[in-house]
């Protein structure tokens, strides 16, 4: 039998999966796309994403109901890990996520990409105790956010996102799709 | 049935659902993320034919690195949903590349590219402690320092490796057609 924990996790990852492919994101083309500066439908989905996340979370902590988990500011690895995440993403038009996605929608590339990812995590399992804590002594400034780290209500921070984008979005809306 | 180059849904559409996703998953239990459970299948594994190793290993003896949770039933949640989506839309199809990869390139090649690629992506995601869900659409939700480095570094290095690993944009009734 599975656990109310097993159900939930299921469940939220199940609507997970099933928005990455209606959103079309689980497509290497359309990520490609959007790192060449090509597909624009793509990147207004991201950005949506981004905003509408934004929102939401604010709302759910206002109301004390968000289960938070910041990462820490560990400048030098978030760097260096966010460009060799980059450049694997580039290279694939796969992330973990849309990996996984694609592999289970017939990607046999997404399938190869996948295994290549659970090497890639083995790697970090070997190199990261030799590697991480000194790349984490320069510029560690802990779980802290944009609000906590420069001032600034979160109100203030995702009205400003949400205003920016927001008319971003709207004067460089698509005629139609 | 879906056309191919018409979306399945508006951009605003698709981004409010999946912001809405990331509402439910912060209310239900925590922001989404996928990346650390290639870590765990490993540690698993690790757990059973060195167990030695998994003890001596800072990240690997805590049990959320070795043991199968949340997270791991979250993905496999992930896969299983988005096989039946992709039938359901007609979007299920065996093939082994893409249009960006050319109508001229080589299977081998996108294959080579998709392995390392997966390589070099996963490494980079655990040692930023999180993927494109778990850094940068959970950073940007909860407005995280980090996410501020890992998107510049994610988009530059991305933007460049599209660049000089794909160059050809796709021709009509291909990924052309996405534009808009």
């Amino acid at each position: 039998m599975l656990s109310e924990m097993q159900i939930l996790a299921l469940g939220v990852g199940g609507v997970f999966g099933a928005a990455l492919v209606l959103a079309e994101l689980a497509d290497p083309d359309r990520i490609i796309g959007t790192l060449r500066l090509k597909d624009f439908h793509a990147m207004r989905t991201i950005a949506m994403f981004v905003l509408t996340s934004m929102v939401g979370v604010l709302v759910l902590s206002e109301a004390g109901m968000a289960n938070l988990s910041i990462k820490p500011a560990v400048m030098i690895p978030v760097s260096i890990g966010g460009a060799l995440l980059g450049l694997g993403f580039g290279m694939t038009g796969f992330c973990p996520g849309t990996g996984l996605a694609c592999a289970a929608s017939g990607r046999l590339d997404a399938l190869v990409s996948v295994i290549g990812m659970l090497l890639g995590a083995l790697a970090f399992i070997f190199v990261s105790p030799k590697i991480l804590p000194q790349m984490s002594e320069m510029w560690n400034y802990g779980e802290t956010t944009l609000p906590k780290f420069f001032g600034y209500a979160p109100y203030i921070w995702v009205g400003g996102f949400v205003g920016l984008g927001g008319l971003v979005l709207f004067f460089t809306r698509p005629r139609r799709g | 049935m879906h056309k191919s180059n018409e979306p399945i849904l508006p951009w605003w559409a698709a981004g409010l659902l999946l912001g809405l996703v990331m509402t439910l998953a912060v209310a239900v239990k925590k922001p989404l993320g996928v990346s650390t459970q290639f870590v765990v299948a490993n540690g698993a594994v690790l757990k059973q034919v060195a167990p030695d190793y998994v003890e001596s290993h800072d990240m690997l003896k805590k049990p959320k690195y070795n043991t199968p949770g949340y997270g791991w039933w979250f993905d496999i949640g992930l896969i299983a949903a988005a096989a039946v989506t992709a039938l359901l839309v007609g979007k299920w199809k065996p093939r082994a590349t893409c249009d960006w990869a050319g109508a001229n390139g080589s299977i081998r090649k996108r294959m080579i590219l998709s392995f390392i690629g997966g390589f070099v992506l996963l490494f980079g995601a655990r040692l930023a402690g999180g993927c494109t869900s778990g850094q940068f659409a959970s950073g940007w939700a909860q407005l995280s320092l980090s996410v501020v480095p890992f998107t510049i570094g994610m988009f530059v290095f991305g933007m460049i490796a599209a660049r000089i690993l794909h160059p050809k944009t796709p021709g009509a009734g291909k990924g052309a057609s996405y534009v808009e």
